[in-house]
């Protein structure tokens, strides 16, 4: 779908929606909405909705980063204490690694 | 735990295919293909496949092809005949300019389109390739097949392994049609919900089911440790896009990266669940299949393009990959348009041609995408030929030979397109040539090559 076509209220609704949608525990669809809306926000010549586009995609970009600390942490902590919280860290896993730790 | 278990039971998959290459039409939605494969989680393990790959040429610029002299009338009498004749020759000459131009475009067009096909075609086989020479779960020797190979290859006598792929091929291929008259009869009784919900559930497992296996066996394969949570998280992400892209609005290179992978995963259970002979034979069965489906006047597959054409709608959602090409944007922004008129010359052909077509009764948002769609089947049955190859053909000489076979099949194969502008089936020349040179590549040229270089004899 190419966004050159759409005229800009649909524009704004398509941001939106993204925006919406990313709550669900979806920060990729946000990342696709910051990516895909960039031009559109920041780049293009103004008109009328596309001061609500640059604030949807802004705020999706913070949320993006929000989630992207979140899991780095987190993903941080696992590999790191992982071994040391034996059954727990084994209940935990998906795929457990072969081999002395 | 293993998951094969579950995916043997569950491979029922519905695959939702026709294969035919054909004109784009004039859509408002039209980059939003139809038709692919379709997976279905029906509990009465109903293995539905269908599969269909469509390959869409270009729109035909609206320059009438004129036959020189064939509009002329004939010559009242002598003395006006120099005239006349004169005057056709002329008619006839610029005739023949507008034809040769339009020829010139055409081929220009499917030049293009064989590049813009060649992309997401290569990366579907590498990734095949790659997760097949890297990860072993894919090549692993197992018992279990799917249920509609029922026939076991693990017999000591070659006659009766042939007889048995022969026979896991013709109940392979009788599910197929069954499942693709099954689909034409259901679009053509408008049940367009229960097609919707079938489709739907099929890119569900694919996202979902599927990725998550392929994840495991990557992790397992470099040795990680991934928890749940981040694995959830991971497909999660992955599948709710994969369904918004593919099903509702999203990016278009976004789209065709999700139908390119969705592709290679269907490929892989296929690689993994088939059983070595009776994927051949079933590889040219299904070209076959895909001839008579999609050229026969009678055939499923070109029922439902017609039919498809004749309700001026788009055949199946995000079943078809679409490679939508911009043509200068002539009426969507005037800036667009300049710049491609600066383009070569092709482009400035193209410009012209274009607003002519816009006028012809297409409103303008539909002018757009004119690319070329093929069906996700071919891009399936691609691969699964180059994985086959990769996984048990040796080694890289009988891949890329494969590889290479079926990139000039597919390009013929556009060819034809460009010359006869209707739908055609993609797969029988690109299988043709992968197996033949598969099976000379294996017997033929890599013992030949193994000779020369173990008497260290250089030709």
């Amino acid at each position: 779908m190419n966004l050159e076509r759409l005229p800009n209220e649909e524009k704004l609704i398509l941001c939106r929606k993204y925006y919406l949608g990313g709550f669900a525990f979806l920060p990729f669809l946000w990342l696709v909405n910051v990516v895909w809306f960039f031009r559109e926000a920041f780049v293009k010549p103004a008109y009328t909705e596309q001061l609500q586009i640059k604030a949807y995609v802004k705020w999706s970009a913070v949320g993006l980063l929000f989630w992207v600390a979140v899991l780095t942490t987190w993903i941080t902590i696992f590999q790191h204490f992982r071994a040391q919280w034996g059954e727990v860290g084994d209940s935990l896993s998906f795929t457990i690694p072969l081999g002395t730790p | 735990m293993t998951v094969d278990g579950p995916v043997r039971v569950l491979s029922p998959f519905l695959f939702l295919g026709a294969k035919s290459v054909r004109p784009q039409p004039e859509q408002p939605t039209a980059h939003v293909g139809v038709a692919g494969s379709v997976m279905d989680l029906s509990d009465s393990e109903d293995d539905l496949y269908n599969e269909r790959t469509a390959l869409v040429a270009a729109e035909k610029p609206a320059v009438p092809s004129y036959k020189p002299g064939s509009d002329c009338s004939p010559p009242d009498g002598s003395p006006t005949k120099p005239t006349r004749a004169s005057g056709r020759a002329r008619e006839g000459a610029s005739d023949q300019e507008a034809e040769a131009e339009e020829e010139e475009l055409t081929l220009k067009y499917g030049a293009k389109h064989v590049i813009m096909l060649f992309i997401p075609v290569t990366l579907c086989m590498l990734v095949v390739v790659a997760t097949i020479k890297s990860v072993s779960f894919y090549t692993e020797k197992t018992n279990q097949q799917l249920i509609y190979t029922p026939f076991t290859e693990d017999t000591p006598s070659v006659g009766r392994r042939l007889l048995n792929s022969v026979l896991n091929t013709i109940i392979m291929i009788s599910v197929i049609v069954v499942m693709t008259i099954f689909l034409v009869v259901l679009y053509k009784y408008r049940c367009y919900k229960f097609i919707h919900g079938w489709l739907i559930l099929s890119s569900l497992m694919l996202l979902f089911w599927f990725s998550v296996m392929y994840l495991g066996e990557v992790f397992k394969t470099y040795n990680l440790a991934v928890d749940y949570l981040t694995v959830a998280m991971v497909i999660w992400n992955f599948g709710a896009v994969g369904m918004v892209c593919i099903h509702w609005k999203g990016p278009l290179q976004l789209q065709q990266a999700y139908l390119i992978l969705i592709s290679a995963l269907m490929a892989l259970v296929f690689i993994k669940y088939l059983p070595e002979w009776s994927a051949w034979v079933i590889l040219a069965a299904i070209s076959v299949y895909d001839l008579v489906a999609v050229l026969s006047p009678k055939g499923p597959l070109r029922m439902l393009v017609e039919t498809a054409q004749e309700r001026n709608e788009p055949i199946f959602p995000a079943l078809i990959y679409s490679s939508a090409m911009m043509w200068g944007v002539a009426m969507a922004s005037p800036v667009d348009a300049h710049s491609s008129e600066t383009d070569e010359e092709a482009d400035q052909m193209v410009e012209g041609a274009e607003p002519q077509g816009g006028r012809q009764g297409a409103e303008e948002e539909q002018e757009e995408d004119r690319g070329v769609k093929l069906g996700l089947g071919d891009f399936i049955f691609y691969s699964v030929l180059v994985g086959k190859a990769a996984a048990t053909g040796g080694d890289w000489n009988t891949t890329i030979a494969c590889f290479i076979a079926i990139l000039i099949g597919l390009c013929l194969t556009l060819l034809l397109l460009a010359i006869f502008k209707k739908a055609l089936p993609a797969l029988p020349i690109s299988i043709t040539f992968g197996l033949i040179f598969y099976f000379s590549t294996g017997f033929v040229v890599q013992p030949f090559m193994d000779r020369l270089a173990a008497h260290q004899f250089y030709i």
